[in-house]
């Protein structure tokens, strides 16, 4: 691999010396591409060779348990780490491009503002580094409070805020001016459930607006009810990679609860999949899921009176704790 | 270069807001108050006889000068120590540095920040103490102003290098170190000045290279010097023996090539700041 170099701006690059055609530049290009992303320090590898590509718009999943390098990851890729190898490209430059860095929105995972400033001093700071144009300044604050439900805690001290709130402002601050890109590092770590609550629908009114989100956290319900796709990370690689749809696995079963089947009933219903008998319910494994009411009109053709139907897919824990084991 | 002001206009604000410059405005009372009193008695003792008051002004102005640019460095020990490493270990400057900000104008503007406050400390309390003395006994010293400023070039000198050791040490180790070194700097000062008087030329040479190595100590001779009038120089060879061995005594003003070394000595410990924390990663 070609020798990783530092941007003019002096910030930590992934990109390959000698190789610029590797990576699409352009505005259409991914709003994340890495490939072979490696990370050593000292003897520990952090990450062994990440490679992903995140589409722009979309809801990005970062999963993995805790030491897999989803933390490294994302600082490799805002240019706070130097790579050992490999490349990254994010929003078409590369990774830690100084400008770039204006339409990137960044949540860390362990972080603290100024305590002896307020909320307002705080969002106002980010303005003036992000060089939002002086006269967006007010609207951007006002906007970030009330987004994160924080608009009547403006002029208080950050050093006055619970965890809860500095996560709050922190997401505040990763949305000011719109950003292009927002990366979240486990952004509801210190959060109640409302506050979880809250960041989803954050999150969805972002892709809404067509924002590329890449959500780094280790909580699967998360990355369910938001990620368009997702990254299940394990030992600094990525082991999948898909929509949930996808990663969940090809083997939906369906779950029957059924009464008056004469003997030798399944014989006629043995092709739609593979049967079980678990008690009171029968379990059909491997069926196509637009099979079901084929099967029930099957079973009720044969005498039998179907009580209850619960199509099944596994679960996303499931298929997480499969594809550890598996690596 | 607008990150750079924005930076150093937060770190002003963070030693105003962190009651920094309410523990300097304290301390600059007392000073002054002390003083008052102290030169006040100096001036009215009725044991003294007018040719000693005449030698002890200059003499206690100098004395409280070293005593100010020792409160002077420590802050400046004090204040740099933690300027990046603990902003590093407790997330602050993650949230900077990922900003459209170089590494480098983070660093400038904390140093300048960090400066602006030292030089705004050593100008009022300089000042304070002139007025004070004048008020108290009628003397005023020959050039106050160059002497400040070579304070605050002391000062200047250990900020720097404790910011240095800040990007790559713990505030603890980083505030430790640098007041070691100002003291050893200083006692290096102290060997040179008694191998002069007792014509030891190894412990002259100590003297002289520990002066190249931290400009301390040369610079606060060069305080001490415009602290003296020029009397005082030639009536304490020729009254006091070893008076040359005096530490609280200077011979002459530090030389040119001296003072652009030690202009030299500053950029290169900077730049070398810049480099570490360009290269540190986070």
């Amino acid at each position: 691999m070609a020798p990783v170099r530092q941007t003019d701006d002096g910030a930590l690059s992934g990109r390959v010396r000698g190789d610029p055609g590797a990576c699409a530049q352009a505005p259409g290009s991914p709003a994340i591409y890495a490939i072979e992303l490696r990370k050593r320090y000292r003897r520990t590898v952090a990450l062994a060779g990440l490679s992903m590509t995140v589409e722009r718009g979309e809801v990005f999943g970062f999963l993995g348990p805790n030491g897999a390098g989803k933390t490294t990851a994302v600082k490799l890729l805002l240019g706070l780490v130097r790579p050992s190898g490999g490349e990254a490209m994010v929003l078409g430059a590369p990774a830690g491009d100084l400008q770039t860095r204006r339409r990137i929105g960044y949540l860390p995972e362990l972080f603290r503002f100024q305590s002896w400033l307020t909320a307002r001093e705080v969002l106002v700071l980010h303005c003036r580094l992000r060089r939002l144009p002086r006269p967006r300044w007010a609207g951007a604050v006002d906007d970030a409070l009330r987004i994160v439900g924080l608009s009547g805690r403006g002029d208080d001290r950050v050093g006055t805020f619970s965890k809860g709130m500095q996560q709050r402002l922190g997401l505040g601050v990763a949305l000011l001016g719109e950003p292009e890109l927002v990366v979240l590092d486990e952004p509801t770590s210190a959060l109640d459930p409302v506050g979880r609550h809250d960041v989803r629908t954050i999150i969805r009114e972002l892709r809404d607006r067509g924002t590329t989100v890449f959500l780094n956290t280790h909580l699967l319900a998360e990355a369910e009810h938001v990620c368009d796709r997702v990254a299940i990370i394990s030992q600094g690689r990525s082991v999948a990679t898909g929509t949930l749809g996808e990663l969940k696995g090809p083997r939906p079963s369906v779950r029957l609860r059924v009464d008056g089947l004469a003997d030798g009933w399944w014989e006629p219903l043995a092709g739609f999949g593979r049967w079980t008998q678990a008690g009171d319910w029968l379990l059909v494994e491997d069926m196509p899921a637009g099979r079901v009411p084929e099967l029930v009109g099957a079973i009720v053709s044969l005498g039998g009176q179907v009580e209850a139907v619960i199509p099944e897919q596994q679960t996303l824990e499931e298929r997480f704790l499969e594809l550890l084991e598996e690596k | 270069m607008n990150a750079i002001w924005t930076i150093a206009a937060l770190t002003v604000r963070e030693a105003v807001r962190r009651k920094l410059v309410a523990a300097f405005a304290l301390i600059s009372v007392v000073l002054v108050i002390l003083s008052g009193w102290g030169f006040y008695r100096l001036s009215h003792n009725v044991g003294f006889t007018s040719g000693e008051t005449h030698v002890a002004l200059p003499e206690a102005v100098i004395l409280f000068m070293f005593m100010f640019s020792f409160v002077v460095a420590l802050s400046a020990s004090a204040i740099a120590s933690p300027a990046i490493s603990s902003e590093i270990e407790s997330g602050v400057l993650q949230t900077v540095v990922a900003r459209p900000v170089r590494r480098s104008e983070v660093l400038l503007g904390k140093w300048l920040g960090m400066a602006g406050v030292l030089a705004a400390y050593t100008a009022i309390v300089t000042s304070l103490l002139v007025a004070v003395v004048y008020w108290a006994s009628g003397y005023v010293a020959p050039d106050p102003e160059v002497a400040a400023a070579f304070v605050f070039a002391e000062g200047v000198v250990l900020l720097t290098v404790v910011l240095l050791l800040s990007t790559r040490l713990s505030a603890l180790a980083a505030g430790v170190l640098g007041v070691a070194l100002f003291g050893i700097a200083w006692l290096g000062g102290v060997v040179g000045t008694l191998g002069t008087t007792f014509h030891v030329q190894a412990m002259r040479t100590a003297g002289h290279i520990s002066q190249y190595l931290l400009p301390t100590d040369g610079l606060w001779h060069g305080a001490i010097y415009y602290l003296e009038p020029s009397w005082f120089i030639s009536q304490q060879l020729a009254e006091t023996p070893g008076a040359q061995g005096n530490p609280f005594m200077s011979l002459a003003a530090p030389s040119w090539p001296y003072l652009t070394w030690a202009g030299i000595w500053l950029v290169l410990v900077l730049v070398l700041g810049l480099t570490s924390f360009e290269r540190r990663e986070l």
